[in-house]
């Protein structure tokens, strides 16, 4: 026997967490199931600087426990570690098999599965994944204690990332592919100053290379097509993410990225199902934009199910 | 932590992972490493489902740095596959281990 919910939302990042506060208080019957523990890339993000209501620096592991515990104080119910081994979202409940063992459904369902750290695409990066490849600088950070290493990338996670890697690592060389960072000026001035890092301009990955470990990184200057093999003890990649839209891939409408169109509402274009947040088509991503889209998901899901009632009533 | 896993040291490598009779699966954690939080409950999951084909040990990777570098491991988690005191199997890392690929791989070495 399936159990019941008003709303089940996938994803307990900032989006999906604000959407469970507001769902909650409106008294919606509200389940959060994540993959991992709560916070999404919020809780793997050193420190944050740019959500109101902090005046100084907060963890972001911090910002993501006090984001579930605010939503379960309201009293949805936010389960961890859950993987979703079966579901279906066509039809007016929406169900979900989780762990190949239990059953849960709802009418309406907000999907804020987020974004995943992009790969590079390049030759051994699979291989040395673990074995000197990282995406995660708070996880694997600590590995590289005295060693050198290098981040790939240049927007706000490749720079921040590489700043908090300095309390590790004897010397961190950025390799990033255009000229100049995308990352805010303030994090992009502290880089450029601090003595510990170095940066490659207009350079790109080409292989991972090693025996067992990766050893060297090969990089290609996009201008002047030089080639040329580095040694490292590891490297962390930061070049973006990608939507992880496994849920409802085939069944909502996307855009040529693989991003979910969504009304104003955040509704898609299949009855009760809505997504906020990464996942969404939109030009800007950031903590405070995925709690409006789930604020704004919620609201209009509350609405949904409320009509939906007055129908079977 | 469940009672089907075991925290081990380096220094028990030898005994409970290169000498077990049993497959091993050996789980690099760390501190402050929100994926290895979310690995634990599953891997416990799995250990009590393969309670007596498999053994489940989990070691703290700053407090063992040298076994970590001669294993070549850089990341937390990270989960090795052992048979015969010889690893197996394709390693996995980072926040994307599901529940269901460690039973298949499990079952995999089982049958093996």
């Amino acid at each position: 026997m399936a159990e019941r919910y008003d709303v089940i939302i996938v994803g307990a990042g900032p989006a999906g967490l604000s959407a469970a506060i507001y769902a909650a208080r409106a008294r919606l019957k509200t389940l959060v199931l994540d993959e991992s523990v709560p916070g999404g890339q919020m809780k793997t993000t050193h420190k944050v600087s740019n959500y109101p209501g902090f005046p100084e620096d907060v963890k972001g592991a911090d910002l993501a426990k006090a984001f579930s515990m605010q939503a379960e104080r309201f009293g949805a119910k936010v389960r961890r570690a859950i993987e979703i081994t079966a579901h279906d979202l066509t039809g007016p409940l929406k169900t979900f098999e989780l762990d190949e063992e239990e059953h849960v459904e709802a009418p309406a369902v907000i999907v804020a599965t987020g974004a995943k750290p992009r790969e590079l695409g390049v030759p051994g990066e699979s291989k040395y994944r673990g074995r000197g490849i990282s995406y995660c600088a708070t996880c694997d950070g600590a590995y590289f204690d005295g060693k050198e290493i290098h981040v790939i990338g240049g927007g706000n996670s490749a720079v921040e990332e590489s700043l908090f890697l300095t309390q590790f690592a004897k010397k961190v060389t950025i390799v990033h592919q255009f000229d100049h960072f995308q990352a805010e000026p303030v994090s992009a001035a502290e880089a450029l100053a601090h003595p510990k890092i170095e940066v490659i301009w207009n350079s790109e990955p080409r292989a991972f290379l090693g025996e067992n470990q990766l050893e060297k990184l090969r990089i290609e200057d996009v201008k002047t097509k030089e080639v040329r093999e580095l040694a490292t003890d590891g490297v962390f990649v930061f070049v973006g993410y990608v939507p992880r839209t496994d849920l409802v891939k085939g069944l909502v409408k996307m855009n040529e990225w693989g991003y979910v169109e969504t009304g104003e509402d955040m509704s898609t274009n299949v009855p009760g199902v809505y997504v906020a947040g990464d996942i969404r088509s939109k030009r800007f991503r950031q903590i405070t934009t995925a709690v409006a889209d789930g604020t704004i998901a919620a609201l209009a899901v509350q609405k949904f199910v409320k009509d939906q009632q007055r129908v079977a009533a | 932590m469940s009672e089907y896993v075991k925290e081990i040291t380096q220094a028990d490598f030898e005994a409970e992972v290169a000498k077990s009779s049993l497959p091993v699966i050996l789980d690099f954690f760390s501190t402050e490493c929100p994926p290895c939080e979310a690995l634990a409950p599953k891997f416990d999951a799995v250990a009590e489902q393969f309670a007596g084909k498999a053994r489940f040990l989990k070691i703290f990777r700053q407090g063992n740095k040298d076994l970590a570098s001669r294993l070549g491991v850089t990341g937390s988690p990270t989960l090795l596959f052992f048979k015969g005191g010889a690893e197996q199997g394709e390693r996995m890392s980072g926040e994307e281990i599901k529940r269901t690929a460690i039973k298949a791989q499990i079952e995999s070495l089982l049958g093996a």
